[in-house]
C-alpha cells in the first residue's frame, strides 16, 4: 500500500494552473524521482507536499493521515531545498542538531545522532566548521544530515545535484544514492536530469504542465514511453545504456 | 587635449556636495574655536548637562525599544501578505519620516495631553518614537523579507522550529547587522528630534529639555550655551556612529 498519496492536487497562481488535478503515489522505502522541464511545477509539488504552499484542492496522505491542515513544522518532513539553505552562522554540527535542538534532545543524546550522522554523510571530523568552508557537494550531505536527524517521516529533495560541478557529480550522486539506500527513508526527489532520475530514482515519475504522465520504473519508462514527451525527455539515456553495456561487454 | 564634459560635471557636482555636506557637519568645530573661552565655561553648565541626559538617555530608550517593537513588527510584515500591505508600509515607515515633526507633537498634544501624559519624559519618548523607530523598522523588514526569500524560515520549521525558534535563532541573529544599523540611525535621529518632543514634551531642565530645544530657545541671547550644547551633541553622535558601524562590523559572519 502507498505510503505517500496525492490526490487531484490543483495549485493555482491568479489565471496559471502550476499543478493540474495531480495524482502521485509512493511506496514505503522507495525513492521517488520527478522528472521535467524546468516551470513543469516540479518543486511547486514538493512544496505543497512539504506544506509551504498551501494546495488550492486535493488531498495528500502520508502514511494514512491526511497532512493538507498541518502546518510544516507538525508534518515531520525532511527538506533539501535546491541550495541546501544552511544556517551560515552554525557550524555543521549545529546545523545537523537544529531539530534536536528544537525537540530539546539532551547534549549527550544530541551529540550521539550529530557524530552518527556525520559518519553516515562520510563528513567525520568537520562538525565545526561553517557552511562557507564547505563544498558543494559537503554542503549537499550536511543538509541531508539535517534532514534525516530528525528521522523524517518523508525526505524531499530539490535537485540536490544541481549546484554540483560535473567534476565530481558522479561521486556526489554515488554517495547520496548510497545514504538514501542504507537509511531507506521514503524519498521524493525532483530533478531536472534524466541521469539523476534514473541513477536515484526506484521509480520516475515524469511530470509535464502540472500533471504527471508516467511514473514508471527507469527500465519500464526507457521500454515503453506512453508519450513523446517521456520519450524526449527518456532519450538521452538510450544513448547511456547502450554505452553503458558496450563498454561492459568489453 | 580631449575633455570629457561629462566627467567634468559629475566632478564638480561632487566635490560641491562633498564640501557643503562636510563644511555643514565641521563649521561647528570652526565657530567653538573661534570662542573657545565662552563655550568651555558653558560646557558645565547644568542646563547644558540636564539637557545632555535627557538626551542619551531618551535616544537609548527610544533605540531599544524600536528594536523591541521593531522585531515582531517587521516579522509581522515580512512574512504576512494581505491587502493594503504596501500603504501600510509606506504609513508605518515613510509618512513618519516625511510628515513634519511640529504636526506629529501637536497631535500627540491633543490626543495624550488629556492623560497628563504632556511635558513629561515620556513625552519626550512618545514624541522621538514616532519620528525614529521607521529607521529599525524599515532595516528588520528588508532584512526578513530578504531571510524569507533565501527560505531559511520553511527550512527551520521543516525541523519542527515554531516562530519563538525562527526568530530568536535564525531570523535575530542573521540581522545583528541591521539590529545595530537600525538602532544607530534611530539613536541619532532621537538625538536631533525637536519640534514634536518641544510641542508635546516642552522644554523643562532635567525634565523634558533635550539638546535640540536648548540650542533652539538660546542661540539668540546665549549662544555660548547653544554652542556648549551642539558641539556635546555633535561629537556625541560622531562617536556613536562610527562606534556602532565598528560593532555592525566586528559581526564578520554575517555576510
Amino acid at each position: 500500500m502507498a505510503y505517500l498519496t496525492v490526490e487531484h492536487l490543483v495549485k493555482r497562481y491568479g489565471d496559471a494552473t502550476v499543478i493540474d488535478s495531480l495524482d502521485l503515489s509512493v511506496n514505503a522505502q522507495e525513492t521517488m524521482a520527478i522528472m521535467g522541464a524546468s516551470g513543469c511545477g516540479k518543486t511547486t509539488l514538493l512544496l505543497t507536499i512539504l506544506g509551504a504552499i498551501k494546495a488550492d484542492q486535493g488531498q495528500i496522505t502520508i502514511n494514512d493521515r491526511i497532512v493538507n491542515d498541518l502546518p510544516i513544522e507538525e508534518r515531520e518532513i525532511g527538506y533539501v531545498p535546491q541550495d541546501y539553505g544552511l544556517f551560515p552562522h552554525f557550524t555543521v554540527s549545529e546545523n545537523i542538531g537544529f531539530g534536536l535542538r528544537v525537540r530539546t534532545y539532551p547534549t549527550s543524546e544530541k551529540q550521539r545522532v550529530i557524530d552518527a550522522l556525520l559518519e553516515t554523510v562520510d563528513l567525520k571530523g568537520m562538525g565545526g566548521k561553517k557552511p562557507r568552508e564547505l563544498s558543494g557537494g559537503q554542503k549537499q550531505r550536511v543538509a541531508l544530515a539535517r534532514a534525516l536527524a530528525i528521522k523524517p517521516s518523508l525526505l524531499l529533495l530539490d535537485e540536490p545535484l544541481s549546484s554540483i560541478d560535473e567534476a565530481t557529480k558522479e561521486h556526489v550522486r554515488k554517495a547520496l544514492k548510497d545514504t538514501l539506500t542504507r537509511t531507506k527513508v521514503t524519498t521524493i526527489c525532483v530533478v531536472h536530469d534524466p541521469e539523476d532520475a534514473f541513477i536515484l530514482g526506484d521509480r520516475i515519475a515524469v511530470m509535464h504542465s502540472g500533471r504527471i504522465i508516467q511514473c514508471d520504473t527507469p527500465d519500464h519508462l526507457l521500454e515503453a514511453p506512453n508519450d513523446s514527451i517521456v520519450r524526449k525527455l527518456v532519450a538521452s539515456m538510450y544513448v547511456l545504456r547502450r554505452d553503458t553495456s558496450v563498454q561492459s561487454t568489453r | 587635449m580631449h575633455r570629457d564634459k561629462t566627467q567634468l560635471i559629475i566632478w564638480s557636482l561632487s566635490f560641491f556636495f562633498i564640501a557643503y555636506m562636510l563644511v555643514s557637519l565641521f563649521y561647528l568645530y570652526v565657530a567653538v574655536g573661534e570662542s573657545i573661552n565662552q563655550v568651555s565655561a558653558a560646557l558645565f553648565n547644568s542646563q547644558v548637562l540636564g539637557a545632555l541626559t535627557i538626551s542619551v538617555a531618551s535616544a537609548f530608550l527610544v533605540g531599544g525599544l524600536a528594536v523591541a517593537i521593531g522585531v515582531p513588527v517587521a516579522y509581522f510584515m515580512a512574512f504576512n501578505e494581505f491587502r493594503g500591505k504596501e500603504t501600510l508600509e509606506m504609513l508605518l515607515i515613510d509618512m513618519p519620516q516625511t510628515f513634519p515633526p511640529v504636526t506629529e507633537g501637536l497631535v500627540y498634544l491633543l490626543m495624550l495631553g488629556r492623560f497628563r501624559l504632556a511635558y513629561t519624559f515620556a513625552a519626550v519618548i512618545i514624541a522621538k518614537f514616532y519620528v525614529s523607530a521607521p529607521f529599525t523598522l524599515s532595516f528588520l523588514t528588508r532584512r526578513f523579507r530578504e531571510l524569507k526569500g533565501n527560505g531559511y524560515d520553511v527550512i527551520a520549521r521543516s525541523l519542527g522550529a515554531r516562530t519563538r525558534h525562527v526568530l530568536n535563532w535564525i531570523m535575530i541573529p542573521l540581522s545583528a547587522r541591521d539590529v545595530v544599523g537600525g538602532f544607530s540611525l534611530t539613536w541619532a535621529r532621537a538625538m536631533g528630534e525637536l519640534a514634536a518632543t518641544l510641542v508635546f514634551a516642552g522644554a523643562i531642565p532635567w525634565q523634558t529639555e533635550i539638546i535640540p530645544t536648548l540650542v533652539f530657545l538660546t542661540s539668540r541671547n546665549a549662544p555660548a550655551i547653544a554652542m556648549a550644547a551642539s558641539v556635546i551633541a555633535e561629537t556625541l553622535s560622531l562617536v556613536a556612529l562610527f562606534s556602532f558601524r565598528l560593532i555592525g562590523r566586528g559581526r564578520k559572519w554575517l555576510t
